[in-house]
C-alpha cells in the first residue's frame, strides 16, 4: 500500500508536454524584416551569411553588421466552451540578435563569420492560469556561430557554405499537482545549457541578367542535445519527496530543422527590388519531446510525449524602393505555416499558421555607416485544440506579436 | 524643441496605445441562461451540498460547496447573492476535519483531528454555534431523505447540523425548507438528498439495527414531498442521483491489502458475521473488490486488518469502551463480556480466518449488504429520475457520472480516479469529496443544467481548487 500511494503522489507530472512547439525564428536582418524576410534570391549584403552564402561571393565592400529585435507578443487562451476562465501569456525570449562580418581576400574569394539566433522561445503563462500543469513558463534559445566561405565561380553564379557551430540552453518550469499543508502546490524547475552541435549552412546564387536572380539555399538540422540539466523542485511534501527526489538531473535533444528556401529577386528599375522566398522547413524532425532522468521523477525516469510535426512552408514577398541615393523604404508580408497537427497544440508554442507583414527603412550617413529599422507584425490565426494527443491543455489560443528592430552596417 | 517633444511624445502614446489595444482577443459566444432564471437559488441536501470535507464540515470546504460553486457560475448568467451558513474566520475548523500527518510504516495515512478554531458550543450532545438568518444553502450533513418530516430532527437532540440553523426546534426540515424558500422567492433549485439513505447503512456494514436502509415507499413519499416544495410555477432546478457507494474510497482502499495478506497466508477464504446478528457468512478471498459478487472493507477496518489470522479480541474492546456508558474498567469488561458472548466470539481463535472470531459485521459489507445497497439505490434512482422526469427538471445522474470514471481521467494535465488520496477527487474521509473534486461535479451539473435548459452556464475552472493536502 506504501509503494501504491506514495508512488502515485502528484504522479502524473511529466505526462504533459514540454518545450516550444514551432519555435523558429526568423529575424535574421533588419534589412531583411523589413522586406517580408524574403533573401534568398537577393543580394542582402553581410547578411548573405545566413540567407544564402552563394550570394555573398557578389559583396564589392567588406562590412560588418550588428542588429538586434525587441519582441512584444502576447498569447490569449479561453478554456473550452461553456467558460469564463481565461488567461494571457507574455511571449518574448531574450533579444534576438544578428552580427555578420564579411571580409574579401579578393575580387571572387569572401570570408564572413555569422553570429545569430535562428530558434527560441519564451513564453510566461505564471503559476495561476489553467494549464499550469503542463507550463508555467519556457525559454529556449539556440545560438549559431557560422564561419562562412563564398565564392564566385563566374560574374553570374556564386556558392558559399558556412559551418554551423551551435549551442543554447532551455529553462522549463510547472506547477506540480501535488500540495503540501499550508504551502503553495509544488512546482519543478529544468534547466541546463546545450552540447555544443554542428551543422552547415549552404547556397547558390545564380544572376543570369541585372533585373532577374536566383537563390538556392539549405539550412541543415542541428540536434541540440541538454545533458545533465538540473532538475529543481520546490514546495514538496515530505509524503511525496520520494517522488521528486533532490539531485535529479535530466537529458534532452530537440531538433532545430533543417531548412530548404528557393528565392527570386526581380529588379524592374534601379530604385525598386522585388523579392519571393519559399521554404520548406522539416519539422517532421520533430517526432516527440523525451527526458531522462538520472532518478525516477513521478515514478519514471522517462517522460516522453508526442510531437510529431509536419513539415511546413513559408512563403514571403517583400520589396525595397530607393527613395535616393540613402534612403530606402521597405515593406514585405509572409505566410508561414503551423507545423503542429490538430490534436498536439501545446502552450509552449500554441502555434498557428500566421501572416506577417512588415515595413522597414534603410539609411546611408555616408558610404561607410547605415541603419535599418524594421517593424513587423505578426498575426496568428486563433485556434482550438483538444490537445489531446500530446497531453497539453486544450482550448482557444491567439497571438499576436509587434517585433521593432534596428541594425547598423559599417562598410570598410 | 519643445514642440517637437511634445510631437513625439503623443507618437510614443498613440503607439502604445495602438500596441495596447491590439492585444489578441478571442471572440467567445456570450454566456445566457437559456430557459432557467438563476436569480435567486437555493439548495437542499446533504453533506455533499454542504462543502462537507475530510470528515467535517468546515469553512474552506463550505466556500467550494457545488452550491456555493454553481452560484458562482450563474453570477455570470443573471444568479444572485449566495448565503451560506459559513463558519466565521475565528471558527472556521467548524466541526473540526481530519488533517493527513504521515504515513505508517505499512504505508496506511495516517490522520489526525483538528480540533482549534471549533465552532462547537456545546460538547455532550455536540452543538456547533448558530446560524440562523435566511440562507440559500439548506444542505444538512447527515440528513436522509427519511428525516425530512421527522419533528425534533432540529432539536438538540436531533441533527446537530440542522439544529445549527433553524430557530425552532419543532420545525421538520421540510418546514424549513419551505419557509426558506418563501424567504428566498427562488426561481431555482437543487435537491442532491439519497446518499444517506443507504449510505450509513454501507459503511457501517449492516451491523447496526439503528443504521438501517429508508424503505423504498417512505423515500418515495419524502422525496415527493421535498421536490413539490420547490418546484412549482415558473421555478427550474436540477435533480442529482445516487452515486454506487461500494465504488468510493471509503470502500475500495483496504480490501486489496487484505486481499494481499490472505493470498499470501494461502488463505482461500474467511469467515465475518453479517447483517446484525451473530450469523457467520464464509466468503471467498477471491471475492474481495470483485466486480462480482464483490464483498468490501471499509476504511474503519483499516485498523484491523493487519491482525488478520492473529487471536485478538482488539476489535470488541475498542467497541466495548465505546458502548459502555463510563470508562470505568469493570464496566468496560462487563460490555466486551456481554458482546463476546451474544456474538460468540472465542478471541483466542484466529482472527478472520475461524469461526470463532470471524470478522465483525460492521468492518465488511459483504454479499447480501451489498445487494441490499444496490437494490435500493436503484429504486430511489429510478424515483428521482422519474421526478425530474415528470417535472421537467434538469438531471444530473451522478450514478452513471461515477460508474464512467472508475477507470479515472486526465484534465488539464492531472489524473483524476475514485483512488484515495491519489486521485485527487475524494477527500480523506474517502467518502466526501475534495474542493477539486467538488468543482468537476459542479461541472457536471451545469452541463446537465445546459442540456435541460439550453443555457450557457460557463464552467468552473476546477485547477483554481485544492485536491488532498499532503504533509
Amino acid at each position: 500500500m506504501k509503494s501504491r500511494i506514495l508512488a502515485l503522489l502528484g504522479g502524473t507530472l511529466l505526462s504533459a508536454s514540454a518545450m516550444a512547439g514551432g519555435y523558429q525564428v526568423n529575424l535574421a536582418s533588419q534589412r531583411q524584416i523589413g522586406m517580408g524576410h524574403t533573401g534568398t534570391g537577393i543580394q542582402t549584403g553581410t547578411s548573405s551569411i545566413f540567407f544564402n552564402p552563394g550570394a555573398m561571393s557578389f559583396l564589392r565592400e567588406n562590412g560588418v553588421t550588428i542588429g538586434a529585435s525587441a519582441i512584444s507578443s502576447h498569447i490569449a487562451y479561453r478554456a473550452p466552451e461553456p467558460t469564463n476562465t481565461t488567461a494571457e501569456a507574455d511571449n518574448d525570449f531574450g533579444t534576438p540578435f544578428q552580427v555578420y562580418g564579411v571580409y574579401g581576400i579578393n575580387e571572387k574569394l569572401k570570408v564572413g563569420l555569422g553570429v545569430y539566433t535562428p530558434f527560441g522561445s519564451g513564453v510566461r503563462w505564471g503559476d495561476n492560469w489553467r494549464g499550469k500543469y503542463g507550463l508555467s513558463e519556457i525559454d529556449l534559445q539556440a545560438i549559431y556561430f557560422q564561419p562562412t566561405v563564398s565564392y564566385q565561380i563566374t560574374d553570374k553564379i556564386g556558392v558559399g557554405v558556412g559551418f554551423v557551430v551551435a549551442t543554447g540552453g532551455v529553462n522549463l518550469q510547472r506547477v506540480l499537482p501535488v500540495q503540501k499543508q499550508g504551502s503553495p502546490e509544488g512546482r519543478i524547475e529544468l534547466d541546463g545549457g546545450a552540447n555544443t552541435a554542428f551543422g552547415f549552412n549552404a547556397g547558390v546564387f545564380f544572376q543570369p541578367t541585372e533585373q532577374l536572380s536566383i537563390g538556392v539555399n539549405y539550412r541543415s538540422k542541428v540536434d541540440l542535445k541538454v545533458e545533465d540539466g538540473d532538475v529543481t523542485f520546490e514546495n514538496i511534501p515530505d509524503a511525496a519527496r520520494g517522488n521528486f527526489p533532490e539531485g535529479t538531473t535530466f537529458t534532452a535533444e530537440l531538433p532545430m530543422p533543417s531548412t530548404l528556401s528557393l528565392g527570386i529577386g526581380f529588379k524592374p528599375s534601379e530604385q525598386l527590388t522585388l523579392a519571393v522566398d519559399v521554404s520548406r522547413v522539416q519539422w517532421s524532425a520533430y517526432e516527440s519531446l523525451r527526458f531522462d532522468f538520472s532518478q525516477p521523477v513521478g515514478g519514471s525516469t522517462v517522460s516522453e510525449s508526442g510531437r510529431n510535426y509536419d513539415d511546413a512552408m513559408i512563403y514571403r514577398i517583400g520589396g525595397e524602393y530607393m527613395v535616393n541615393d540613402a534612403l530606402a523604404l521597405r515593406a514585405g508580408a509572409y505566410y508561414d505555416q503551423s507545423p503542429v497537427s490538430d490534436g498536439y497544440l501545446t502552450p509552449e508554442t500554441p502555434d498557428a499558421d500566421s501572416r506577417g507583414l512588415s515595413v522597414g527603412l534603410g539609411y546611408s550617413f555616408s558610404d561607410m555607416i547605415s541603419v535599418d529599422a524594421s517593424f513587423l507584425y505578426i498575426n496568428k490565426k486563433e485556434r482550438t485544440d483538444t490537445a489531446d494527443k500530446s497531453n497539453g491543455v486544450p482550448g482557444t489560443f491567439k497571438a499576436t506579436a509587434y517585433i521593432p528592430g534596428l541594425g547598423v552596417n559599417f562598410k570598410f | 524643441m519643445k514642440k517637437f517633444l511634445y510631437k513625439s511624445s503623443l507618437l510614443a502614446l498613440s503607439a502604445g496605445l495602438l500596441l495596447t489595444s491590439c492585444d489578441p482577443e478571442i471572440d467567445a459566444p456570450s454566456a445566457n441562461s437559456g430557459e432557467a432564471d438563476f436569480s435567486s437559488y437555493i439548495a437542499v441536501g446533504n453533506s455533499l451540498s454542504a462543502g462537507y470535507a475530510d470528515g467535517g464540515l468546515y469553512r474552506e470546504g463550505q466556500l467550494s460547496s457545488v452550491p456555493a460553486l454553481l452560484a458562482q457560475q450563474f453570477q455570470e448568467v443573471g444568479g444572485g447573492e449566495f448565503t451560506q451558513p459559513l463558519f466565521t474566520e475565528a471558527q472556521r475548523n467548524g466541526s473540526g476535519y481530519l488533517r493527513l500527518t504521515g504515513f505508517t510504516a505499512q504505508g496506511s495515512p495516517v490522520t489526525a483531528n483538528v480540533t482549534s478554531e471549533l465552532a462547537i458550543r456545546s460538547q455532550n450532545p455536540t452543538l456547533y454555534t448558530k446560524y440562523t438568518e435566511n440562507i440559500n444553502n439548506l444542505a444538512i450533513p447527515g440528513i436522509k431523505t427519511a428525516d425530512v418530516q421527522t419533528a425534533g430532527y432540529g432539536s438538540t437532540q436531533g441533527n446537530p447540523f440542522f439544529e445549527r440553523l433553524t430557530d425552532n426546534p419543532g420545525q421538520t426540515y421540510l418546514q424549513y425548507v419551505q419557509a426558506q424558500a418563501q424567504a428566498a422567492d427562488h426561481t431555482f433549485f437543487s435537491i442532491w438528498m439519497a446518499e444517506n439513505d443507504v449510505l450509513g447503512y454501507a459503511t457501517s456494514g449492516g451491523a447496526f439495527l439503528d443504521r438501517v436502509i429508508t424503505p423504498v415507499d417512505k423515500f418515495d413519499q419524502n422525496f415527493s414531498a421535498l421536490v413539490s416544495a420547490l418546484d412549482g410555477e415558473g421555478k427550474e432546478g436540477v435533480l442529482v442521483t445516487v452515486p454506487d457507494v461500494t465504488a468510493i474510497p471509503f470502500f475500495t482502499t483496504v480490501g486489496p491489502s487484505v486481499k494481499q495478506a490472505l493470498t499470501a497466508a494461502g488463505a482461500p477464504g474467511f469467515v465475518a458475521l453479517t447483517g446484525a446478528g451473530n450469523t457467520r457468512v464464509q466468503l471467498g478471498t477471491a471475492q474481495i473488490n470483485a466486480a462480482q459478487g464483490g464483498v468490501y472493507f471499509p476504511l474503519t477496518a483499516a485498523a484491523y486488518a493487519p491482525l488478520l489470522g492473529q487471536p485478538t479480541g482488539k476489535y470488541w474492546r475498542d467497541l466495548a469502551r465505546q458502548a459502555s456508558a463510563s470508562q470505568d474498567p469493570i464496566v468496560v469488561r462487563l460490555t466486551l463480556a456481554g458482546l463476546l458472548a451474544n456474538y460468540g466470539i472465542d478471541t483466542t481463535s484466529a482472527f478472520g480466518v475461524s469461526v470463532g472470531n470471524p470478522i465483525p459485521s460492521a468492518l465488511l459489507l459483504d454479499v447480501t449488504e451489498v445487494n441490499n445497497v444496490k437494490s435500493a439505490t436503484t429504486a430511489f434512482n429510478n424515483i428521482i429520475k422519474a421526478q425530474a422526469q415528470a417535472r421537467g427538471l434538469a438531471l444530473w445522474d451522478a450514478n452513471a457520472y461515477f460508474n464512467s470514471i472508475l477507470g479515472g481521467f486526465s484534465q488539464a494535465g492531472v489524473s483524476y480516479s475514485p483512488a484515495f488520496i491519489t486521485g485527487n477527487l475524494f477527500s480523506l474521509d474517502g467518502v466526501h469529496l475534495t474542493p477539486r473534486g467538488y468543482a468537476i461535479a459542479t461541472n457536471e451539473i451545469i452541463k446537465a443544467i445546459n442540456a435541460k435548459y439550453n443555457s450557457n452556464v460557463p464552467l468552473v475552472d476546477e485547477t483554481q481548487y485544492r485536491a488532498v493536502l499532503l504533509p
